[in-house]
């Protein structure tokens, strides 16, 4: 979906940059409904690890995920800078993902994405969609819809 | 005329109807004589008429026209109710009910004439319509003497006379007619020296619909209402009283100067706007040779004078848009989508109130006056909640009142003799859940007609009465609504229960053997069960039973099976009587937030860790004789307890059906009202987890589904 987008020449689209560890990823600002402080996290029994449970989001409830997790790293660490950003997505509706730092709001030129092979079948590039250059910086774009794509 | 704001009434309206005439159908077949009956049929079939011609739906119209004829030459006496009639009349209501699907659908009635349906209604009307045929000459001579009276008088106060009618007017004057009403038309001057002109002008139209309905008005009602008119406006009325009492009503509103008015001549009407009839006398003439049923337009002045005089009733069933009538209702129709925004903003006070009283228990605020206000509101918001709760509720009536109608085509599917018994119709639900619960309702009266009730032949040799009876009870049961699907069949035959779910592969022959009674019911509601030798199209698909459950456990019920064998079977639901808010116990277990439904819980008990036994290696109690499982919440809910093991543990006895199960908690919290929230489908894995709920300090706590750990 997001590929297809991305083809167009001259276009850009706008990427929140967040930080998981040291490195950098955006997250593709039409997904995004909001960005909350963390908060206490109600742990939901027998379900997947990464998910880590539902917080209440103005009388909602809505799902809380760790991407850290959910990509094979080192489990969330609670800081000060630790944010939960609120996706809405098409399939799965309202989630919540974890991650430690929200950074920038980043524009980036289609001729500043490069794609990622697909060949390389490596559990941590199924989630991303493309690699951005910005200002020297690499930042892993995430393909939010295999990041919350439930685990079978 | 731009109509589609009426569509969505129109369908309720429809749907209303062709469910009053269905079991209104029902009756007439057991008693034909009935003159209540039949008037109600021919009542329904009239409005459905008008209401389709409105909306424009030409083929629906037709069809309920040629039934109405019907309706009304059996209300006259002249055609007895045959067997074959009735099922024509079925056949016409499922044909109408596919109009509307229709309608419902793409807002188009579809394309089937139903021409052999409108054939053999004809048939039906003419195969008796030769005793009828007397009364036509004789009532001529009269309708042309009544024209002719009139026709000289068409000026000056007469100003009714020259009211203009519509084609759909005609029709429903032309049908009043036929029904043995009276058909006036009168002019109402009003004083010049009156003010409000509008006002008594409403007045008259109030009076006048004391005993009558107004079809017609000039200038139209809604000029008259903005007071548009001169000093004197005309009416076209249908009425079972005399000309004189409409007159005298109308004339009894002050400030009314005069009125005039005369029985309103059909086919003068028609004639004076240039329509092809050449003459009153001719019109009836043409229409006997055609063969068609002349009797509505010709019956008018015989059954002027028989006038029943009955009106009450009739206006309430009589809702025609034409009329415009200026009638306050004491019911009002409310989109069921307002309704769930009110709950959900009670829901939300709830919540407030909720943080409320968790905001002044932090803060330490112990001043009575604050405490006093917040009780107060406490009590304001749970009316308000139970208010708005029987807002939504409606009779099961509107659900299960389709099945005699069923139950009837089984018998005739099945060949089997059955009867329905229903009871406790009027017992009240949420409107989601009556709008669920009625397939799941047929599927088990299908069964029980299908699998329980055995042949005619077989009963009379067991000793039963020949006729089957399936029961349908429903009755409130403290915060339950149960429904019962009983008959007087052949019961369960666990034996072969077994043997089919051998066969299939669900069990082995060991598991089989150790197999309780129940246990082997339940296989029923196992999915791709089907104990039917032949599939019929009545039941035996193999994906009733266990849709059933589980459509049932979706609305938060449980169903719960008695057979006997040789004697019946009875299926008991038990639905809660709300969705959205319930009463709930909060339960500590190792520092996290359960809520468990008060409405599945038994008792709390306190035991002793000694009384605790060991059978087949699981933990049990003994209460009260009874032998009850323990489950400990904090192994399912892999949380560690942050209880001793040696101290006494706090047992919540809850129940499903007869079975009982002792949930073990760390601590009790108290009892709330809580708000069910969706955990989403994204963490639906979680069984034991029925939704969340948001806390008076903000925080979310899990609602433990009691069902699934029993």
């Amino acid at each position: 979906m997001m590929d297809e987008e991305l083809k167009v020449v001259g276009e850009t689209t706008q990427f929140i940059v967040i930080k998981l560890g040291d490195e950098q990823y955006g997250i593709d600002i039409k997904f995004i409904d909001n960005i909350v402080r963390m908060q206490h996290i109600t742990r939901v029994p027998k379900v997947d690890p990464y998910l880590k449970g539902v917080i209440n989001l103005r009388g909602e409830v809505i799902p809380v995920m760790s991407i850290r997790i959910k990509m094979g790293l080192e489990p969330d660490v609670e800081t000060k800078s630790s944010r939960i950003i609120i996706l809405k997505m098409e399939q799965q509706g309202t989630i919540g993902v974890i991650v430690d730092e929200v950074k920038e709001v980043v524009t980036l030129e289609n001729d500043q994405i490069e794609k990622i092979a697909y060949d390389s079948m490596e559990d941590k590039n199924s989630f991303l969609c493309g690699i951005g250059k910005c200002d020297g910086g690499l930042i892993s774009l995430l393909d939010l819809n295999s990041v919350v794509m439930e685990n079978i | 005329m731009d109509v589609s704001q009426y569509l969505e009434i129109f369908l309720d309206e429809t749907n209303e109807h062709l469910q009053n005439l269905n079991t209104q159908i029902l009756s007439l077949e057991q008693e034909p004589g009935n003159m209540d009956t039949i008037n109600e049929i021919f009542r329904a079939a009239h409005s459905l008429k008008g209401m389709a011609g409105t909306m424009g739906y030409k083929r629906m119209q037709n069809l309920t026209h040629d039934m109405e004829n019907v309706f009304s030459e059996v209300r006259n006496g002249n055609i007895t109710v045959k067997a074959n009639m009735i099922d024509v009349l079925f056949q016409c209501l499922d044909a109408l009910e596919e109009y509307t699907t229709n309608i419902r659908e793409n807002a188009d009635e579809g394309t089937n004439d139903n021409e052999p349906l409108i054939k053999q209604l004809n048939e039906i009307l003419n195969g008796d319509s030769a005793d009828s045929g007397e009364e036509q000459p004789t009532s001529e001579p009269t309708a042309e003497g009544a024209a002719e009276a009139e026709a000289p008088a068409a000026d000056g106060d007469k100003k009714w006379l020259a009211i203009k009618l519509g084609e759909s007017e005609q029709n429903v004057l032309e049908e009043a007619v036929s029904q043995g009403k009276n058909v006036y038309g009168m002019t109402v001057k009003v004083q010049e020296s009156c003010i409000l002109k509008a006002a008594r002008a409403f007045l008259v139209f109030k009076a006048i619909e004391e005993t009558s309905e107004i079809i017609v008005s000039s200038p139209s009602a809604q000029d008259i209402e903005d007071e548009k008119f001169e000093l004197d406006f005309s009416l076209i009325v249908i009425s079972d009283a005399s000309l004189d009492q409409v007159i005298a009503a109308a004339k009894g509103v002050s400030e009314i100067e005069d009125v005039t008015g005369g029985v309103l001549d059909l086919n003068r009407v028609a004639s004076a706007e240039g329509a092809e009839a050449e003459s009153a006398a001719e019109e009836p003439a043409k229409e006997k040779e055609s063969g068609k049923p002349a009797a509505q337009t010709v019956a008018a002045a015989p059954a002027a004078s028989q006038a029943p005089a009955k009106s009450g009733k009739k206006k309430a069933d009589e809702k025609k848009p034409a009329a415009n009538k200026p009638v306050v209702n004491r019911t009002v129709r409310v989109d069921i989508e307002k309704l769930d925004t009110l709950m959900n903003l009670v829901s939300e006070l709830i919540i407030a109130k909720n943080s409320l009283v968790s905001a002044a228990a932090a803060s330490g605020t112990s001043s009575t006056a604050v405490n006093e206000q917040i009780e107060y509101l406490e009590s304001v918001t749970t009316s308000l909640h139970e208010s708005v709760m029987k807002v939504r509720m409606v009779p099961i009536e509107s659900t299960v009142s389709k099945f005699p109608r069923m139950v009837r085509d089984l018998q005739k599917t099945l060949g089997k003799k059955m009867e329905l018994h229903m009871t406790g119709e009027e017992t009240e639900l949420d409107r989601t859940v009556v709008d669920e619960i009625g397939d799941p309702l047929m599927h088990l009266l299908r069964n029980s007609a299908d699998h329980g009730l055995e042949s005619a032949e077989l009963r009379k040799e067991r000793g039963k009465p020949e006729v089957g009876s399936i029961f349908l009870d429903a009755y409130q049961d403290g915060n339950n609504v149960v429904i019962e699907v009983r008959d007087d069949g052949n019961g369960i035959d666990t034996e072969a229960v077994k043997n089919k779910a051998i066969e299939k592969g669900i069990i082995t022959p060991e598991q089989a053997e150790n197999m309780s009674e129940k246990d082997s019911i339940d296989l029923l509601f196992h999915a791709g069960f089907s104990t039917a030798k032949v599939v019929s199209d009545v039941s035996g698909r193999g994906v009733g039973l266990d849709v059933v459950k589980s459509k049932i456990e979706a609305l938060s019920g449980e169903v719960e099976v008695k057979s006997k064998l040789g004697e019946g079977s009875s299926w008991i639901i038990r639905l809660p009587l709300t969705l959205a808010i319930i009463q709930a116990l909060m339960v500590d277990i190792g520092n996290e937030k359960y809520a468990i439904s008060l409405g599945s819980i038994q008792t709390i008990e306190d035991i002793s860790p000694n009384d605790v036994k060991l059978v087949q290696a699981k933990e049990v109690i003994q209460l009260r004789d009874i032998v009850i499982p323990l489950i400990r919440l904090n192994e399912i809910l892999d949380v560690e307890s942050k209880k001793d093991p040696g101290e006494n543990l706090v047992v919540v006895v809850v129940k499903k059906g007869d079975k009982q199960a002792g949930l073990v908690v760390d601590e009790l919290i108290g009892q709330q009202e809580i708000v069910i929230k969706s955990l989403g489908k994204y963490i639906s894995k979680c069984k034991v987890i029925s939704g969340a709920t948001v806390l008076g300090d903000g925080e979310v706590a899990l609602i433990l589904d009691a069902n699934t750990l029993i």
